[in-house]
């Protein structure tokens, strides 16, 4: 009796303290698909900010070989509140080649802490 | 004589609730990475010379968690860090050494992933095949010079984790 109280004490733990410091980025495999302008394609990825301590996220689009690939999106550096998400709609040419889409966390400059984490979430285009 | 404008709503809606007698739970489980930033850590101070994140010297080590809804669609890169990205004025060379280990599994399968890394320059790089949540700790230490003492003020360095699909 006494373990399974622990037990689940401990789930309740980790589930209450897990997402506040969490970032998101779904779905793994995204479809370009062609927009409403010739030659560009368009997709679509939903981001989660669960980072109490980040309120800014860039989004970053690359190939195979991490080099960057031009795109067009509504903001590349955007303000995202603590347990809010966002549709992000990126536009590339249809002749780029895309392999990843990634959003990763914006330190602010002056941060207080010492060591501060960075996170980036990535998409990829198969 | 009866209201017919009262009636004919009910009957449809008598109707209607026999229609949508049973009702369908639809779900999907996708594969999905979450990066959880557990302990931010913290420079200690035992020498003039040095900052380290070891508890022995007053630091705190980072903890990152990642999760995994589905197994072998994502694989974890963790940099330690190479340089301040906040400091005093430096004259002098910084000397960096690091490390990142698994602290703390969710599922016994993941205990080969410290064995199974590949490491290059600072960075870790482990394949994410068991789903479920697995704890890095990183460590960091910086020595300044040849043991000079470190400029009073803020040091702000970042570790980088990353989640990468296959």
């Amino acid at each position: 009796m006494y373990s399974a109280l622990k037990r689940f004490l401990l789930f309740f733990l980790l589930v209450a303290s897990g997402p506040a410091m969490a970032h998101e980025l779904i779905p793994t495999y995204p479809k370009l698909e062609q927009s409403y302008v010739p030659n560009v394609y368009q997709t679509k990825v939903k981001m989660w900010n669960g980072r109490i301590d980040v309120e800014y996220y860039k989004v970053e689009v690359t190939d195979s070989e991490w080099n960057p690939v031009p795109f067009i999106t509504n903001e590349q550096i955007f303000r995202l509140e603590y347990m809010e998400r966002r549709d992000i709609e990126i536009f590339v040419p249809s002749s780029s080649k895309v392999t990843y889409i990634c959003t990763r966390s914006m330190l602010e400059k002056g941060n207080p802490q010492k060591s501060v984490i960075s996170s980036k979430v990535c998409s990829k285009i198969k | 004589m009866m209201d017919f404008k009262l009636v004919i709503p009910l009957a449809s809606s008598l109707l209607a609730t026999g229609a949508f007698g049973s009702t369908e739970i639809i779900g999907s489980v996708d594969s999905k990475c979450i990066i959880v930033s557990e302990t931010p850590g913290v420079y200690g101070n035992p020498n003039p010379y040095q900052l380290t994140t070891a508890p022995s010297s007053g630091g705190v080590k980072p903890i990152i968690r990642y999760d995994v809804l589905v197994a072998d669609y994502y694989k974890a890169v963790i940099d330690h860090p190479e340089e301040f990205t906040s400091s005093p004025t430096l004259d002098d060379v910084v000397t960096w050494t690091g490390d990142v280990t698994v602290s703390e599994v969710s599922d016994t399968n993941m205990s080969d992933y410290d064995t199974n890394k590949v490491e290059y320059n600072n960075s870790h790089e482990y394949e994410l095949t068991v789903s479920g949540s697995t704890w890095f700790t990183v460590s960091s230490t910086a020595d300044y010079g040849s043991t000079k003492s470190f400029p009073a003020g803020q040091y702000t360095a970042v570790v980088e984790a990353e989640c990468i699909p296959l």
